[in-house]
């Protein structure tokens, strides 16, 4: 036999290595986002990760130049499906900003409350299910029958439980219903009680904080730089938040403060989801005080808002003000506009474009989660393979807004 | 050996393997029914058989006129005066039991299916708890009380009415036999008769059934094969990871020695020295305090195996399960499975030393590796846990790591690697796989009850009877018979295992998973290490009593005492506030439910507190 030749030093081996590539989704059980993540490990660390969205994508910009104004709230409600509600007022928010009007200040407070109820969903969402990825079921099964509650509430109110469609352009759907501020009065507390079970068994908990500390660490130029909004620029100690920057409805007239993070790991936008929620609480328990009870809630304007249905039925004005809504759509004046709220994962932009029919020339949006994900491949490498549950359930990454 | 031996040995067999898997799918529902249970809604309770009226009437009758009759026949015979107490006393004690449970049941049953007559509101107007509090007065009364009575009582009463003592005796036990059997009979005829003629009874066992069906469902199963994977392997794997379970439950004992009697032969006027088939009816009456059959009796082990190295057996066949994991990674051609077989193999040889190590402190002080011996040292002294408490949280540790469960699943993490090792097994090989993890955690919760919580012994139940004992003062002496101690421990044994197991699915739904290298980090920068210490400081107190004075082995032996004494109150206390929790109302949420559930409700289409899926 032959003298093997070559050299090694006293202790190294060498043997022939091949870095091994994984494909991490599209279906897989922690990319619930349907997201794939190509990652090159070597042993279980990753030296190299191709992040690639796309899988959800429903030319929804497309579909919204086909109807008219109204007919895209359906579209919007999918897009971050875990808090719609934020998505409809959004867009109503844009439209009515193009047509220079603003909605009476009981439509506001109500959009205000059904809006924060919407971003307590959206966290618990969040929170839960990156707590469940990383093993802790029983926290996520809280935040769910939380989430519950306030679903509740939204079914009573639009008679949907995700998908509401309930925005309208100058206005919402519907009245809210006389139970309303009981039923959201009477949840809340029973929301929050979950909530702090949930955080209990997480925070104090060795195993749950050793997964997320100074995991999927992104520092807050980075953050500035990837164009990051909402909690997630938050936690890494920029205090940017929309509704106090930019403040818009009637946030201005609410108290409440914009938790920040320092470090910007994944402890740091989980914190920051759990005390928003309190925040939104706060702002809920506000705009209940302040919301009268009867008074209108769309615009007086026949151009805009559908007659009653007892007016259609009976006058001719209505059934005329009926037809040329529905069959030729809220004639919004030509030009464009740029209007951004704060939604559950950060700035949720509509760049909006009209020619002066009823139907919408271009819709744009300008989604949170697009600008969180793309900071993904950079927060995973070198870390582990389990570091991707928590770097990426931390995110939020929902496929419906950001694939767009 | 011979043939009756065989035959109680495959009896054993069959009651260990019954066990293992029958708890293997109790323990999957409760694992699914505890996430229910955080949810309010129904777990899986979808599987049902329907048994005809008929059927469902026996079933209710059969067993309880065979216990009647069990309980009731042995009175009107042999009774000797010294026998008249124990006998009287156990049951007062058998009817006061079925009285105050079936009564709990009947007021169950009329509250959910309403009342039909003026004993039915009568039983129903009571508050369930009451009847729980009855009994258990009734019990301490019947239990202090009678031993009070003066033993000549009987015998004075019969003197004075002129009667003959013996038959007389004999007709007072053999009349309250017939009362307890009396008792008993009825109420489940009176239950019965709540089923009505024609109607089917769906029986769904709490919803137990429903993971024994989905065990089942899954033989009917496509089994897929990768096209790649190794033939041989991939259909080893999952029998190599079923298969040291079920074998190293052998060594485990489940209950105390028994005693049969060596039947003398007429013609030889010897005894034959092995146990005959019509032996085995020749239970011994009692044996003596140390559970040590008698001479001319033959000792039976509830074992399957009575291996002197019964531990170091346990931890060598447990060691090849890891080969399952690892050739299922292996052979089944996919990354993430080999993710996971690695995973699952570097964990499990970690795990394994600290293993070994943390029951190295118990063996010192039981002073054997015999799981009989180890058995007997905690029932005469204290409980494992009480003389090993650091040894048994590191072995509790490394045992749930052993079985891969939260928070050590990071082999099957499916956050991370989907399903790990077993990803690409269907049918019924997934199944196995399923089925021995399980039947792993099973074995895994005896093993925790033999080594530090007792095994099969209670405190203060002596192979003889109960026996409550501080130091050297005895404060309650009660003989039981053998065959009543061996169910007693057999009891204890199991029942216990469950208890532990319920431990273990409470620490599922409690912590989180941890990462892969902080798993690595626990097992030989902590446990390992605090393995160490912990046989270093047994060896310094095990010397240090050795030289001590007798009075520090007096003191030794109240605290072993007071042990038994604070296990027997714990568990006592535990089971009245179990009884009282599940007697209590559940409290409703208290907000308000939107009008569409409202309307439901009033439609009666959700049944508030009945189980529906």
């Amino acid at each position: 036999m032959e003298p093997l030749d070559i050299e090694l030093q006293d202790g190294e081996l060498e043997l022939p290595t091949d870095p091994m590539l994984i494909q991490m989704g599209p279906s897989h059980p922690a990319m619930h986002g349907t997201i794939r993540i190509v990652v090159e490990l070597s042993g279980e660390t990753i030296t190299k990760a191709d992040v690639q969205i796309g899988f959800l994508h429903r030319g929804f910009e497309k579909m919204c130049e086909r109807g008219d104004w109204t007919q895209c709230f359906p579209y919007v409600d999918r897009l971050n499906y875990a808090s719609p509600m934020l998505n409809n007022v959004g867009f109503a928010l844009a439209v009515e900003k193009m047509l220079g009007v603003t909605v009476p200040i009981r439509c506001q407070h109500y959009r205000v409350v059904l809006g924060e109820l919407a971003r307590i969903c959206d966290h618990l969402v969040c929170s839960g299910a990156m707590a469940m990825e990383l093993g802790a079921f029983t926290p996520f099964l809280y935040f769910t029958k939380a989430r519950e509650i306030i679903w509740d509430v939204f079914e009573e109110e639009t008679g949907a439980r995700v998908t509401h469609s309930f925005g309208r352009v100058g206005g919402m759907a519907d009245e809210p219903t006389a139970d309303f501020k009981d039923m959201v009065r009477s949840g809340l507390p029973a929301v929050m009680a979950l909530v702090e079970d949930g955080e209990k068994l997480l925070l104090e908990n060795r195993i749950f904080l050793d997964r997320i500390e100074n995991v999927g660490v992104v520092s807050r130029e980075d953050a500035i730089a990837l164009g990051w909004t909402g909690v997630v620029l938050r936690s890494t100690g920029a205090a940017y938040d929309v509704r106090k920057a930019h403040p818009y409805l009637s946030y201005d007239q609410f108290d409440f403060d914009v938790p920040v993070g320092s470090t910007g790991d994944c402890y740091d936008r989980f914190m920051c989801r759990q005390e928003e929620m309190r925040q939104s609480v706060r702002i809920i328990e506000q705009a209940l005080e302040v919301m009268a009870d009867d008074g209108p809630i769309n615009i007086d304007d026949p151009r805009i808002v559908l007659p009653e249905k007892e007016r259609v039925y009976n006058s001719i004005e209505g059934t005329i003000q009926h037809f040329k809504i529905v069959m030729e759509g809220v004639k919004v004046p030509a030009g464009e506009c740029y209007s951004y709220t704060e939604a559950g994962n950060g700035e949720l932009g509509f760049y909006i474009v009209s020619d002066g029919s009823g139907t919408p020339y271009r819709v744009r949006i300008r989604p949170p989660s697009f600008a969180s994900t793309q900071a993904l491949s950079d927060m995973i490498v070198g870390g582990m393979v389990p570091d991707v549950v928590p770097a990426f359930g931390s995110l939020n990454m929902i496929g419906g807004e950001c694939d767009h | 050996m011979s043939g009756a031996e065989v035959f109680l040995s495959l009896i054993k067999i069959v009651i260990v393997i019954g066990f293992l898997l029958s708890m293997a799918a109790m323990a999957v529902w409760a694992d699914r029914r505890q996430s229910a249970m955080l949810q309010d809604r129904v777990g899986p309770n979808r599987a049902v058989v329907n048994l005809p009226w008929w059927l469902a009437r026996a079933l209710m009758i059969g067993p309880a006129w065979l216990v009647a009759g069990l309980v009731s026949v042995p009175m009107w015979f042999g009774v000797t005066s010294a026998e008249v107490l124990p006998k009287v006393s156990a049951g007062v004690q058998f009817g006061i039991l079925v009285g105050w449970f079936s009564l709990l049941l009947l007021s169950n049953y009329i509250r959910k299916h309403g009342s039909r007559g003026p004993v039915d509101r009568a039983i129903a107007a009571v508050d369930p708890r009451a009847y729980f509090y009855g009994g258990l007065i009734l019990h301490l009364t019947a239990l202090l009380l009678l031993p009070l009575l003066p033993k000549s009582m009987w015998q004075i009463a019969a003197k004075g009415w002129g009667w003959p003592f013996p038959e007389t005796i004999q007709l007072a036990t053999g009349l309250s036999g017939t009362f307890v059997a009396v008792v008993i009979c009825s109420s489940a005829l009176y239950a019965a008769s709540k089923i009505e003629q024609g109607s089917t009874v769906g029986l769904r066992l709490a919803g137990t059934l429903h993971s024994v069906a989905d065990a089942i469902k899954l033989i009917w199963k496509e089994d897929l094969r990768p096209r790649n994977a190794d033939k041989l392997l991939y259909g080893l794997a999952p029998l190599l990871a079923m298969f040291p379970a079920l074998v190293t439950f052998a060594v485990l004992p489940f209950g105390n020695t028994m005693c049969f009697v060596d039947t003398i032969d007429k013609a030889t006027k010897k005894a034959n020295g092995v146990l005959d088939f019509g032996e085995l009816t020749n239970l011994a009456s009692t044996v003596a305090a140390n559970g040590q059959c008698a001479k001319g009796q033959i000792a039976v082990g509830l074992q399957v195996a009575d291996l002197n190295v019964g531990l170091l057996y346990i931890f060598a066949i447990a060691g090849t399960g890891i080969i399952g994991a690892a050739l299922a990674g292996w052979a089944s051609d996919n990354k993430f499975a080999l993710l996971g077989g690695l995973r699952a193999t570097s964990q499990m040889v970690s795990y394994e030393v600290a293993l070994g190590l943390s029951i190295v402190g118990m063996l010192m002080v039981t002073g054997s590796v015999h799981m009989g011996s180890i058995v007997d040292w905690q029932g005469a002294n204290a409980w494992g846990i009480f003389v090993q408490p650091l040894g048994f949280l590191l072995f509790l540790t490394a045992v749930v790591a052993e079985t891969k469960r939260v928070p050590f699943d990071q082999p099957e993490g499916e956050s991370e690697l989907v399903a790990g090792y077993f990803l690409e097994y269907s049918g019924m090989k997934f199944g196995l796989f399923f089925m021995g993890e399980y039947a792993e955690f099973v074995f895994s919760s005896a093993l925790l009850v033999t080594l530090f919580f007792g095994g099969y012994h209670l405190p203060f139940i002596d192979p003889d009877g109960i026996r409550i004992v501080l130091g050297s003062s005895v404060i309650f002496e009660q003989s039981l018979q053998h065959w009543a101690v061996t169910l007693i421990h057999v009891g204890a044994f199991f029942g216990k295992t469950i208890v532990v197991m319920w431990l273990h699915v409470f620490i599922r739904w409690t912590l989180p998973r941890f990462r892969y290298d902080q798993v690595m980090k626990l097992g030989w920068t902590k446990l390992l290490p605090l393995a160490l210490v912990n046989i270093l400081l047994t060896g310094i107190v095990l010397l240090g009593c050795m030289d001590a004075s007798p009075r520090v082995a007096v003191a030794l032996d109240w605290a072993a005492d007071l042990s038994q004494a604070f296990v027997a109150l714990a568990a006592f206390g535990a089971v009245i506030w179990m009884i009282t929790g599940l007697l209590d109302t559940p409290k409703r949420p208290t907000y308000r439910s939107s009008s569409s559930a409202r309307y439901a409700a009033a439609a009666g289409g959700v049944k508030a507190g009945d189980m529906q899926a």
